[in-house]
């Protein structure tokens, strides 16, 4: 049990900053004796650091590092603040307000939206959400460098039998291509992305269950026939809660924004100079 | 009339090998054909499902705001902005302009890098001390006074060479560091949409001792749940190590821990002074072990071959042969030009002769650790996968569309006399991943078996099947993909031991981009290790547009040029749409290790500068490129007796 207790990384860093502390709070910075102190938390912080990068707890000589380099970076640090450095700093006023801009958006990610928050954004902003129409459909194809100055003739031909035989063998029609023989439910867009645009078009315009061409696109010609179509549609929450939810956080993040600000802003009475030295209030 | 039209149907749209009875294993049967088109597809719960036979195109190393040089460069756009704009949404770029893809990605991962991660302004801004340090001081004041991208590029080299001031040593500090960690993670779960878009979680460890450039991606196969439980892994010291075979612990650590999967992509070894694909280790001056060659070839699954900073596939001094290797060629020296290229460099850094090194390395120690797969990515600093040519948003955010960056230069080190232009910087390039679905976990699985190939930014659809029976009329089927995956393994696959008599045969196909420029080219390139222990490569044209025979030389002529320069044009009247065909290796022996690997050529079109002239109306520089030539290059199929 003793053992066990022992081999607990815990007991180590306590262990070990008891022994720091002992070191530190004799250690002066000049004429006024300051104080330092790593406290067992920060010990235990910078534990888990190292820890959560190896997967493992640091050894006695690498906590010892860790906790020399926090000492040297607090005591620079009390230096600039008591020299002044972060005054009239850009750079550091900057980090200031981003850390309250931070603060302020902080209380946005907590916001847990309610369905009919949800709800009420997702009616008025349909449009971001509206979930594009889908159709499946067959192709058969004809290479333009295979029949030359025929390739309409011969796609002619093919619709032919196609339209007179629905149980021809596609398989023995048209040209090799990489290009899918059919395809699944797709949007105008993923469809868009293997056939190009006016294939895509084409296809949207034409009637269920029926062989027509050739259309034309950039590979060459295609005899289509729509297999399936499915009309776009707004979906119900539950289709989308997750987007909608995203979208909802942002937008109420720069609402608080705006809000914390104006709050703010109200306890201060801003005097604008003009350049040429007339004060506009505000 | 249909009886008719079906005789001239067979007559000539199947070749007789087609009607053959019963035909050898090598012919496609009407019944093979109807299994290969089965009936319906099965249905899936992902509403809008792409073809499962096309690939994702994406994006492996893309930086933002939050890695601490892209900010320094001005970069503003974060982590989110960066998968908005993937998806295919408008976005406002850093550089105040709209900016838009032609079409989205499928995928993209955001990598910014674990030192100093989201902490360019923290760097300056929350750290007062910082500016106790003198040099630490200049740079902050040229970061007031409008100079941010002088200081940024030497902050940038000194942190290469270890001379950034401690002060400005981030990572140490815990809270800011986490928190920049944490929202890449969630900004990746945000919009991570299975089916449609995949965002990785991702990192990019950048060493770079001395300048020496040993970059490797780190891509997470897993979800916040086990992403969260780690910090990436750094460069810098105590917390981190320059050496990959640390980075490799790193990652077996969060394996084992997790539970999780992680792969590491490495980039631009033509970057890294003969560093990248060593035979000696750089950092022991040892020749390489049997711990390196298995560790590597476990973790680094895919090598990044085409980028922004120069492309990687060949050189033109190891391969003086092959008219194609001088392509988008960076090799004046290491990342920061703070060294020369020195020719003794070359063979260590560029993915062909790595190839072949692998073999020889294989051959010594039992484990090839260079039997990578090939991808390209972009490496831009902008917040903007745009790698089109003419949609090109830039390396870094002072490259973004404007007339400067015709003329700006990219980078100048006064001792060595290098310079580089921005003109030299390439749109270059995107990860193809041949994926059943657009998700995490089969993205993933799909770059672990190495099934991709890389493009310079177009997006052209590109199969490479070996197997030992292809047979030519299999490039007559109507879908080569089903005959390549029955008859053979893609790309990223091994042959093994050639049964009795065979030979290596392939299945090649490519597609043109929908939007893009017609196909000059297929060419295999293959690789072996001979009886005496040195290797060898040699370029096979195996499918090509027109009807153009190859010279005396055995050199296919060159298919010409459409481009007019001075109004950034090109026409599809010469190349082709696409290209099929069957090749069988004529020159194989079975008892040597080899590897074959596809590039595609398309036509010439015009080079993201030709369109800058035309839209800016400003002049070139002297001995600016105009032209190029796009590509793609897969992963090789190894052959090991």
């Amino acid at each position: 049990m003793l053992k066990r207790v022992l081999k607990e990384p815990l007991v180590h860093f306590l262990a070990l900053a008891l022994a720091i502390f002992a070191g530190y709070a004799l250690v002066g910075a000049g004429e006024r004796q300051e104080r330092i102190v790593v406290t067992a938390p920060k010990i235990e912080q910078m534990a888990t650091l190292f820890t959560k990068t190896w997967q493992r707890p640091p050894s006695a000589a690498e906590l010892k590092g860790l906790i020399d380099d926090y000492v040297k970076e607090e005591v620079l640090v009390r230096q600039a603040l008591a020299l002044g450095l972060d005054r009239d700093d850009a750079v550091v006023r900057r980090r200031l307000r981003q850390k309250m801009e931070f603060l302020n958006t902080a209380d946005a990610e907590a916001l847990e939206p309610t369905d009919a928050e949800l709800e009420a954004y997702l009616t008025s902003n349909a449009d971001a959400f509206r979930i594009e129409g889908m159709l499946a459909f067959e192709q058969v194809f004809l290479s333009p460098q295979r029949h030359g100055g025929r390739a309409r003739e011969d796609a002619g031909s093919i619709l032919q039998i196609l339209l007179s035989d629905p149980k021809a063998n596609r398989s023995l029609l048209g040209d090799a291509t990489l290009l899918p023989p059919e395809a699944a439910l797709s949007d105008s867009a993923s469809i868009t992305q293997t056939f190009g645009a006016d294939f895509a078009k084409a296809l949207d315009q034409a009637p269920l269950d029926q062989w027509i061409g050739p259309v034309v696109s950039g590979f060459g010609l295609h005899l289509v026939r729509v297999t399936e179509r499915v009309p776009d549609r707004t979906p119900s929450l539950g289709e989308v809660r997750d987007a909608v939810a995203r979208e909802w956080t942002n937008a109420r993040r720069s609402e608080l924004e705006d809000q914390q600000f104006a709050k703010l802003l109200g306890g201060y009475t801003v005097t604008i100079e003009s350049l040429a030295g007339k004060e506009t209030g505000r | 009339m249909a009886i008719a039209a079906a005789s001239l149907a067979a007559s000539f749209i199947a070749p007789a090998s087609y009607s053959a009875e019963g035909g050898d294993i090598g012919t496609l049967t009407p019944e093979k054909a109807d299994k290969a088109f089965a009936g319906k597809p099965v249905y899936s719960p992902y509403a809008g499902r792409n073809f499962p036979t096309r690939p994702l195109f994406g994006d492996t190393h893309l930086h933002t705001g939050a890695s601490f040089d892209a900010g320094a460069f001005g970069a503003r756009l974060t982590p989110r902005d960066a998968y908005r704009f993937a998806r295919g949404e408008e976005v406002m770029a850093s550089s105040g302009q709209p900016a838009k893809l032609s079409r989205p990605l499928d995928f993209l991962v955001v990598a910014d890098h674990s030192d100093n991660m989201g902490m360019f302004t923290d760097l300056f801004a929350g750290k007062p001390e910082v500016i106790a340090d003198p040099q630490a001081k200049t740079w902050y004041e040229e970061i007031k006074n409008g100079q941010g991208g002088k200081a940024a590029l030497e902050i940038i080299f000194a942190f290469g060479k270890g001379t950034l001031p401690q002060s400005m040593i981030y990572g140490r500090d815990t809270r800011p560091y986490k928190n920049a960690w944490q929202d890449t993670i969630k900004a990746a779960e945000e919009y991570n949409d299975p089916g449609r878009f995949t965002a990785f979680i991702g990192y990019e460890w950048t060493s770079n001792t001395a300048g020496n450039n040993l970059h490797r991606n780190v891509i997470f196969r897993d979800n916040a749940d086990k992403a969260e439980q780690v910090l990436p892994y750094t460069t810098l010291k105590p917390l981190g190590s320059d050496n990959p075979r640390d980075l490799w612990k790193w990652m077996q650590a969060y394996e084992e821990k997790t539970g999780g999967n992680v792969l590491a992509i490495a980039h631009n070894g033509n970057l890294s002074n003969g560093r990248m694909f060593p035979l000696i280790e750089s950092f022991t001056n040892k020749p390489v072990d049997k711990d390196y060659v298995e560790e590597r070839a476990r973790w680094e699954r895919l090598y990044e071959t085409t980028q922004t900073k120069g492309t990687g596939e060949a050189h033109p001094a190891l391969s003086p042969n092959d008219e194609f290797a001088d392509f988008e060629i960076w090799d004046f020296g290491n990342l920061d030009a703070s060294v020369k290229k020195t020719p003794d460099m070359l063979e260590f850094e560029y993915t062909r002769s790595a190839l072949r090194n692998g073999l020889k390395l294989e051959a010594q120690l039992g484990t090839n650790p260079y039997k990578f797969g090939l991808v390209g990515s972009s490496d831009a600093h902008t917040g903007l996968s745009a790698m089109e040519e003419e949609n090109f948003f830039g390396k870094t955010t002072p490259q973004e569309p404007s007339p400067e960056r015709l003329t700006a230069t990219f980078v100048k080190d006064d001792k060595t006399g290098i310079t580089v232009m921005d003109w030299e910087v390439g749109a270059s390039g995107y990860a193809a991943v041949w994926a059943t679905e657009n998700t995490r976990e089969s993205i993933w699985d799909a770059m672990q078996r190495k099934e991709t190939y890389g493009t310079t930014g177009s997006r052209m659809m590109v199969r490479f099947f070996g197997g030992w029976d292809f047979a030519p009329a299999d490039a007559e089927t109507r879908n080569p993909g089903a005959i390549g995956y029955d008859k053979g393994v893609p790309m990223g696959g091994d042959l093994t031991k050639a049964p009795d008599g065979k030979v290596p045969t392939f299945l090649v196909a490519a597609l043109k981009d929908p939007i893009g420029a017609n196909l000059d080219r297929y060419q295999i390139v293959k690789g072996w290790l001979d009886d005496k222990g040195d290797t060898h490569e040699q370029i096979y044209d195996v499918a090509w547009a027109g009807d153009r025979k190859p010279g005396a030389d055995g050199k296919l002529p060159s298919v010409g040029s459409t481009v007019d320069i001075g109004n950034a044009t090109w026409t599809n009247t010469i190349g082709a749409p696409e290209l099929i065909a069957v090749w069988t290796d004529p020159d194989f022996d079975p008892t040597l290790k080899a590897f074959y690997y596809g590039r595609v050529i398309e036509i010439p079109t015009p080079r993201w500068t030709a369109y800058d002239v035309k839209r800016f109306g400003n002049k070139p520089l002297e001995g600016t490129s105009m032209t190029v030539t796009e590509r793609a290059y897969t992963s090789p199929i190894w052959y090991t007796p």
